[in-house]
């Protein structure tokens, strides 16, 4: 865990909805787990006074990529930084998703901020095996889907819900992931999922009714980052965890 | 120059004035990756209780301008475990370790401070009788005679040092002090958060679950100060003062207003270092005003106001 400040190599809009930031830190990238986070300090003053999280998309080597959409003041001035000026961020933080699973498959559903976590988890996944990940991304419409550049070799492994029906199937994520949790054997797969809270309880309920284990990571508001405030925690079986510390990421065992 | 920033209150003697807001700073080793406990003048636990709480639901915090709510409701894993498997960290250390303790009545206190004081390794205490985020959290607070009651029967079962921490909303703040003192407190630690409230527009929910949380951050800062000036104006009492300290600029204003001890609260959220960074910064600022010794700064503030001897009230 470092807190560094670092210098804005790109920040840019890929897409109608995300932004790409981008910087260089051997210490943020360095054992970086996909589904672990960063705190980034946008402004050095009280407006806003937090720092916000984001979780790691893309890393090489020393470069590290966030995607980020605009929700609200902080992200806000941060799609105005230009490059060359300082960010302190203070990461990898928190616990990410599992690379092992075992031989079994891995189905990856997204929607929103969740997806980048996703990417960056697929990637690190061998894809030359016969059963590559299946990634299965829900988004309001073709807006939000990624240009093909950012997916390069994933990018035959997307399936899209939109809700409007503008690319893919028309409505929710989990319409696609009732198709394959039915062609499939469900104790051959292993589900992680990245979005908003209700497409991650129904999926975690759908993985449930046929057996499938798996995780989910959850997104919730923070100050802190490294378990101290205590103002991000959730419901786990042994009661109250922290999402900033003890997760972000828990099995679907761990949940109630 | 060598800076001497020790301060003492009673018998307890602090290598610095620089310690940390309870509830801000976890109970054990949280910011170890960061902060060199050793080098901070204490370490104040985040709320214990006798037995475990579980604490408020979510959403329990949120922002606000140059501020934030919190409704966290004093989650911990009680006394016991407090004492198996967090004070061993502190036994090692140098700094001086105050725990928070909170109750629903005066026999809660008491039972705490009692078991608390035969543990070594544990300095001070710090009663919560102003907590805004759990049913009973500030009726001590909000009676004198009450806040004497609590503060009487800790200080009847135990020579450690009590510090009581207080409220500023509601209720004569000065009134409850001069109880708390009467009762035998070797300190007061001003101030508790004060209770506010948020909405979502789009929602029209309230952002917090419990409708109200305590606002704490830079907003704050201002109350508190007023607060320090007003008690050491009126008592002779040591006061540890915390309320939007981020950096030494704002540490050295509690401490020339006449504050013996400050504490970093929200600040640890946003810059885990907040605390070096403000230590760091009174020694430069003393090193540069060529002040040895904290004690020649510590309440110092001039009678009349303004700068470079002009009024800074602007006319009309």
């Amino acid at each position: 865990m470092h807190d560094v400040t670092v210098e804005i190599l790109e920040n840019k809009k890929i897409n109608a909805v995300y932004w790409k930031l981008t910087f260089s830190s051997s210490k943020l990238s360095d054992n970086v787990r996909p589904g672990q986070f960063l705190n980034i300090q946008i402004e050095n003053s009280t407006a806003p006074l937090w720092r916000r999280p984001f979780s790691y998309y893309r890393v090489s080597g020393p470069k590290v990529e966030i995607l980020y959409e605009v929700v609200g003041c902080g992200t806000e001035k941060l799609s105005q930084k230009k490059r060359g000026s300082t960010l302190k961020i203070l990461g990898p933080l928190g616990k990410g998703f599992s690379q092992k699973i075992g031989a079994k498959r891995r189905i990856l559903v997204g929607g929103g901020c969740g997806v980048p976590p996703l990417i960056f988890l697929a990637g690190k996944t061998k894809l030359s095996d016969s059963t590559p990940p299946i990634l299965l991304f829900g988004c309001q419409s073709d807006d939000a889907i990624l240009p093909k550049t950012e997916l390069s070799k994933l990018k035959n492994l997307v399936s899209y819900a939109t809700e409007d029906g503008s690319c893919g199937t028309k409505g929710f994520v989990t319409k696609l992931l009732e198709k394959i949790l039915k062609e499939n054997n469900p104790k051959k797969l292993f589900i992680q999922t990245c979005g908003p809270k209700a497409m991650m309880e129904a999926v975690m309920r759908m993985a449930r009714t046929v057996g499938v284990d798996g995780e989910l990571s959850f997104d919730e508001r923070m100050a802190c980052g490294i378990g101290a405030c205590l103002g991000c925690v959730v419901e786990t079986k042994e009661g109250r965890k922290t999402s900033c510390h003890d997760g972000p990421v828990f099995s679907f065992e761990e949940l109630p | 120059m060598k800076i001497d920033l020790t301060t003492k209150i009673g018998n307890l003697t602090f290598t610095n004035p620089v310690t940390v807001a309870s509830g801000t700073f976890g109970t054990k080793d949280e910011y170890a990756s960061f902060v060199n406990y050793n080098k901070l003048g204490a370490v104040i636990t985040k709320t214990i209780t006798r037995l475990p709480r579980e604490g408020n639901p979510m959403p329990r915090i949120c922002e606000t301008p140059s501020g934030m709510l919190n409704a966290i409701g004093l989650q911990n894993k009680g006394l016991e475990d407090f004492i198996e498997n967090k004070i061993p960290f502190f036994r090692k250390l140098k700094t001086n370790l105050i725990v928070n303790i909170a109750g629903d009545s005066v026999e809660d206190y008491v039972y705490l401070a009692e078991r608390l004081q035969k543990e070594n390794g544990v300095k001070a205490l710090e009663l919560n009788i102003s907590c805004p985020n759990v049913k009973k959290g500030l009726s001590f607070c909000a009676n004198p005679e009450l806040a004497y009651e609590l503060v009487k029967a800790v200080r009847d079962v135990t020579a450690l040092p009590i510090f009581t921490k207080l409220s500023p909303e509601g209720f004569d703040l000065l009134r409850v002090a001069d109880a708390c003192i009467r009762a035998g407190t070797n300190a007061l630690s001003l101030m508790n958060t004060i209770r506010g409230m948020a909405v979502d527009i789009e929602t029209r929910k309230p952002k917090l679950a419990r409708i109200f949380g305590g606002l704490s951050g830079p907003a704050i800062r201002p109350v508190a100060l007023r607060y320090l000036y007003e008690v050491k104006q009126r008592f002779h009492i040591p006061v540890l003062s915390m309320g939007g300290i981020t950096n030494a600029a704002d540490a050295l204003e509690f401490l020339i207003t006449g504050a013996d001890l400050i504490a970093v609260g929200t600040a640890n959220f946003i810059n885990p270092r907040a605390t070096m960074d403000v230590l760091d910064g009174i020694k430069s600022y003393m090193k540069e005003k060529r002040i040895q010794k904290i004690d020649d700064l510590r309440g110092t503030l001039k009678p009349e106001a303004g700068r470079d001897g002009r009024n800074c009230i602007p006319a009309g």
